[in-house]
């Protein structure tokens, strides 16, 4: 990925940033209306924090996500993973960042249904043919705690396990970065924070780098930071939110 | 609830398109062949009524026999009666016609036309009389036993131009005439790719068939009286022992249109069951469609049940949408069959049977006839989805995805082996003594039992075919193992059409190549010559028998003799006469002409009883199994009657295997030396005399054959080959029907894979974004294919084998034809799937690569 010389605004933020967006700016077009999804987004994620994006349905929240991971372009701006400018890859090269810098964790649907637990850890690793840190994937599996499972299917699994597989899939690599796409969103509050507690352990044990989108504000309590969104732009941000905080500034927020 | 269903298939015109596709394929071959069919059909209606257009009455023999294929032999007409029908009160004028064989030699020394298989070669009478039916676009017309003119085809092809000497073999010999002119048949250069060489009346006689006669006599009337009563009166005024009958000019037209209809529905009526097995197979895959369609919409018909639709409502929307896809299809398939029809034109133009073009023909029963067979079969096709869909329960809508599983794998086994195993019954008896209709029973019981084992098998086969491809692919190889294996109903349906080309083939590939050894041994056995002369023209011309004899006085031959064939008329005495209408011919059989003089110790006809030199002028040898059915013993007489009238009363003086000879029936050539329809002898066989060298006696035979411009010189391995190699012909069918299955099974498999890519979108989506590579996505759609397509090969050479050798053991009483399984063209229909897998998944790997990441893992 050397290929690419940093720019002055990445040599500023190298070191401590893992990601971060410079006025991004992303417009759908219906027939006559635009709508603006992203309208001037300038935000970064430190490395080795657990940062929950926030905001109302239709805020942006989703699509900021999608484009500071490289699976969606902006219109106008840029977005940069380890002082990559995403906007100068063509698609082989954003697909081999995803493979190799980026992890995700999606909703559902998360796990190929063919492979098994194993299989869909490593699958980052092996599409790239690349046999990974075995020590490393050894401690992940360790965390999740699902090694008398690593055999079975996702459909042999429970929903909370099958999340745990996604989050040991998106550490397998130690990728730079790790989006997680309301994670939680369709287990129930046990399971939901079995997961949220792993996600914690790999920022604060294994120094990993997380982002969530989420609407849920307990599971956002379990981050270091919250950035909010509204209407396409950042409305706000709170560090070391608790649940109770975070209820009261969406209320806030909503008025 | 209709415009539920309208709605819903208007909304999804994608797979509309899709399954219409497979109901277009099916059509549009049947559409193909019917247009085809009847655009010829009409071509030569014009043509004839164009060509007999000034011909009032035609005077022809009333003797004649009956052949294979609706052809017949008709006696000879003498010349002499030209002179009474001209005197005829309204005849102005008459004139003979005769249509033999004659092969023009071309300037490099090989006859044009085709030998055998092709359009005929013709040689006929170019006359100046007005109802000639030859008009002379160039030159003039020949006069005198030197001169000849060609049609403009035959001209053209052989770039001959009016003053060339151009060598002619007919059944006088070879012969060099003088090209005066060119001439049109009607107003086309030559009809149906035939060739044509064209004399005088009385070079033609002497030339083409015997002194003093014709095929017949065409005849022109002055317009004073109808056609009918100038037949009648011209069949007064000849005698009626000269067995002679006069058409008028409308019926000899509808009766030659009829006669060449009849040449033609063999092959069209050939196309025809191709193209319906086209549309079964196509039904195949439009099941197929309509089951993973079916699969995929099963929260949407659980949806629609919760909400209180009944069972039979939701059946009737996906019926209501199968309808449209069948008329749809069906209409385009018509219109894509029309080109077809065109496509099937231009192919046999290139390969040298131009049809001429008089526009095209579409009849209304064309159209009716493929719009109800594709709305039909597309609605059974869809009948058994439909019901599937309707037992949909409601509480579906609420689960995630559904597939459409497998069910009860034993109980499927069970039921399939069990059908099978009825089917080899089935075949086994069928090879037998039972009907015909049994065998058929017996493939239809094979194909059963494998659809219904399908499913079961389909699982592991694809995962055992699946390890080399995973351990090379990578994950990409994996999961599309996996993929392959994950919906075994899926796979094995759309492998099916695969499968049951696969099978045809490899069965009739394996039973070929067994009978061809057996050919080999049995033709090894029978020839102790060196050389075969052989031409591949059975029942009209080949090798005149005077080239025989002149074989027979050459240096450093040793032993010559010739073997033909001719048609005759066989009536027992002691059997009561068929009922025949007046004036009709008798089905004629054909009979082995053979030298007594010169075969014994050159070919062994299998003799079981008696000896071939005591066959004389009127003795017959019966193949002994026909002599048994018939009840017939040595010194049972039956009556010979020839092309050209004369009955011989004949005695059966022995008996031959039938594994030799031919045909059931051998006679000397002396029975047939003088007739005006003379033979011709199809095979020769050499022995070289000791202490000469094969090929220099070879290369003197061949200065002789050369020079008439006929025959194939072999030696005696390759006359054993050549044998062997007839059945090649039954093979080549076979391999056109591969042909058909494969484009349909390339439409399934590229179905299926886009119907399959829809619906893991999201999983694709999923790929992409934790780093799959776009080739990546390419790889797995493609290897899935090839898998699928490669389960149906597989498959399908097991059955075929197993078919095969069922066959060929039932076939073998004695024990003498061995089982051989075709390992070549088993490698190359194996390679040939494999190649129609990737070719199967270019376009669907394609899209599986345009699935938008964001899009589809969007959680709805």
């Amino acid at each position: 990925m050397s290929i690419f010389p940093p720019t002055a605004a990445e040599t500023t933020t190298a070191g401590t940033i893992a990601a971060h967006a410079v006025s991004a700016s992303k417009i759908y077009v219906t027939g006559d209306s635009e709508v603006h999804a992203l309208d001037g987004v300038d935000v970064s994620f430190e490395k080795g924090k657990f940062t929950a994006i926030m905001g109302p349905s239709g805020s942006g929240k989703s699509t900021l996500m999608h484009c500071v991971a490289g699976l969606d372009s902006l219109t106008t701006g840029s977005v940069f993973i380890s002082d990559i400018d995403l906007s100068l890859l063509n698609d082989k090269q954003l697909t081999e960042l995803r493979r190799e810098k980026v992890g995700f964790i999606f909703q559902a649907f998360n796990l190929i249904p063919t492979l098994s637990a194993e299989e869909n850890i490593l699958l980052p690793l092996s599409l790239g043919r690349r046999k990974g840190d075995a020590v490393w994937i050894d401690r992940v599996i360790d965390t999740i705690s699902l090694r008398d499972r690593l055999n079975h299917r996702p459909s042999e699994l429970s929903g909370g396990q099958q999340q745990r597989v996604a989050i040991a899939r998106a550490l397998a690599s130690q990728p730079a970065i790790i989006f997680a796409d309301e994670p939680t969103g369709n287990l129930d509050s046990k399971t939901g924070s079995e997961v949220l507690t792993f996600m914690r352990q790999a920022v604060t044990d294994l120094g990993q780098t997380i982002v969530m989108v989420t609407h849920d504000a307990v599971a956002a309590s379990y981050a270091d930071r919250i950035v909010f969104l509204a209407d396409g732009k950042i409305a706000g941000e709170m560090f070391a939110p608790t649940a109770q905080k975070v209820l009261d500034y969406l209320k806030h927020l909503g008025e | 609830m209709f415009r539920l269903a309208v709605k819903m298939t208007v909304a999804r015109t994608g797979r509309l398109i899709l399954t219409s596709l497979a109901v277009i394929l099916g059509t549009a071959f049947l559409s193909g062949t019917f247009v085809f069919r009847d655009t010829i059909n009409q071509t030569f209606d014009r043509l004839f009524a164009d060509v007999f257009r000034d011909v009032n009455a035609y005077v022809r023999s009333t003797t004649f026999l009956e052949l294979d294929f609706g052809g017949e032999q008709r006696a000879a007409t003498p010349i002499s009666l030209l002179s009474v029908v001209r005197s005829v009160e309204g005849v102005t004028s008459a004139t003979g016609d005769i249509q033999a064989f004659a092969r023009v030699i071309g300037k490099d020394g090989e006859p044009l036309g085709s030998e055998g298989n092709g359009p005929p070669t013709f040689g006929s009478i170019a006359s100046a009389d007005s109802v000639g039916l030859w008009s002379v676009s160039e030159g003039r017309l020949p006069i005198g036993p030197t001169e000849l003119i060609l049609d403009q085809a035959t001209a053209t092809n052989g770039k001959f131009v009016v003053g060339d000497t151009v060598r002619v073999v007919a059944v006088r010999g070879s012969r060099e005439f003088t090209m005066v002119g060119i001439a049109n048949y009607g107003d086309i250069s030559s009809p149906g790719g035939a060739t044509f060489a064209l004399f005088d009346q009385p070079t033609a006689s002497e030339f083409l068939l015997q002194p003093g006669f014709v095929d017949a006599i065409l005849v022109e009337g002055d317009d004073s009286v109808s056609d009918e009563q100038l037949t009648q009166r011209i069949d007064a005024a000849l005698a009626d022992d000269l067995k002679l009958e006069t058409l008028t000019g409308a019926e000899i037209t509808a009766e030659v249109q009829g006669q060449i209809k009849n040449v033609l529905s063999i092959f069209s009526t050939f196309l025809i069951v191709f193209s319906y097995i086209a549309l079964g197979i196509g039904a195949f895959v439009i099941y197929n469609v309509f089951s993973i369609t079916a699969a995929q919409r099963m929260r949407e018909n659980a949806l629609l049940r919760a909400i209180g639709a009944s069972r039979r409502q939701v059946s009737r929307v996906l019926l209501i949408e199968s309808t449209a896809m069948g008329v749809v299809g069906s209409l385009i398939g018509f219109g894509v069959g029309i080109l077809l029809s065109q496509l099937l034109s231009a192919l046999l133009k290139a390969t040298g049977f131009a049809v001429p073009s008089r526009g095209l023909a579409i009849s209304m029963s064309a159209f009716v006839n493929t719009f109800v067979a594709g709305v039909l079969v597309t609605i059974l096709a869809a009948w058994l989805p439909a019901r599937r869909a309707g037992r949909v329960p409601p509480l579906a809508a609420l689960r995630d995805t559904a597939l459409d599983t497998a069910g009860n794998l034993t109980r499927r086994i069970i039921i399939g082996l069990t059908i099978m195993a009825l089917g080899g019954v089935g075949l086994v008896s069928g090879m037998r003594d039972a009907p015909i209709q049994v065998l058929g029973l017996g493939v239809l019981g094979m194909f059963t039992g494998i659809l219904v084992l399908g499913p079961a098998i389909a699982r592991p086969v694809a995962l055992t075919l699946g390890i080399p491809i995973a351990k090379l692919r990578g994950p990409s190889g994996v999961m599309a193992r996996q993929n392959a294996a994950r919906n075994p109903k899926r796979t094995s349906r759309t492998a099916a059409p695969v499968l049951l080309g696969v099978a045809l083939v490899t069965a009739f590939t394996a039973l070929a190549a067994s009978i061809r050894s057996e050919i080999r041994d049995t033709f090894g056995n029978a020839f102790s010559g060196d050389i075969a002369l052989t031409v591949d023209a059975r029942g009209f011309g080949g090798i005149p028998l005077s080239i025989t004899d002149q074989i027979a006085d050459l240096d450093g031959v040793a032993q010559v003799t010739g073997v033909g064939f001719t048609s005759v008329r066989l009536s027992d005495p002691n059997e009561p006469p068929a009922l025949t209408q007046a004036g009709a011919g008798q089905r004629g059989v054909f009979v082995q002409t053979i030298n007594p003089a010169t075969i014994t110790g050159l070919f062994d006809l299998g003799v079981t009883e008696g000896d071939l030199t005591s066959l004389g002028k009127d003795g017959i040898f019966v193949a002994a199994d026909r002599a048994t059915e018939k009840g017939w013993g040595i010194g049972t007489r039956l009556q010979v009657t020839r092309i050209d009238g004369a009955v011989i009363d004949a005695e059966i003086r022995g008996f031959v295997s039938g594994e030799t000879s031919f045909a059931n029936y051998v006679a000397s050539r002396e029975m047939f030396a003088d007739t005006p329809s003379p033979i011709f002898d199809a095979f020769v066989y050499i022995k070289v005399a000791e202490g000469s060298a094969v090929d220099e006696v070879q290369t003197r035979i061949a200065a002789i054959t050369s020079d008439v411009g006929i025959g194939t010189l072999l030696s005696k391995e390759q006359f054993i080959d050549e044998q062997a190699a007839q059945i090649n012909q039954i093979l080549a069918l076979i391999y056109g029907m591969l042909a058909l299955s494969i484009i349909i099974a390339i439409v399934g498999i590229v179905i299926t894979l886009l119907l399959s890519v829809f619906e893991r979108r999201r999983e694709i989506g999923l790929l992409r974004a934790v780093g799959m590579s776009k080739s990546q996505v390419r790889t797995t759609v493609r290897w899935e294919s090839v898998i699928t397509s490669l389960l149906g090969a597989v498959s399908g050479v097991v059955l075929g084998v197993v078919m095969g050798f069922v066959v060929v053991a039932a076939l073998d009483d004695e024990g003498n034809i061995a089982f051989k399984v075709p390992i070549n063209e088993t490698l190359s229909i194996v390679l040939i799937a494999f190649v129609l897998g990737v070719i199967a998944a270019i376009y669907p790997a394609w899209r599986a690569t345009r699935v938008n990441i964001v899009e589809a893992i969007a959680t709805t």
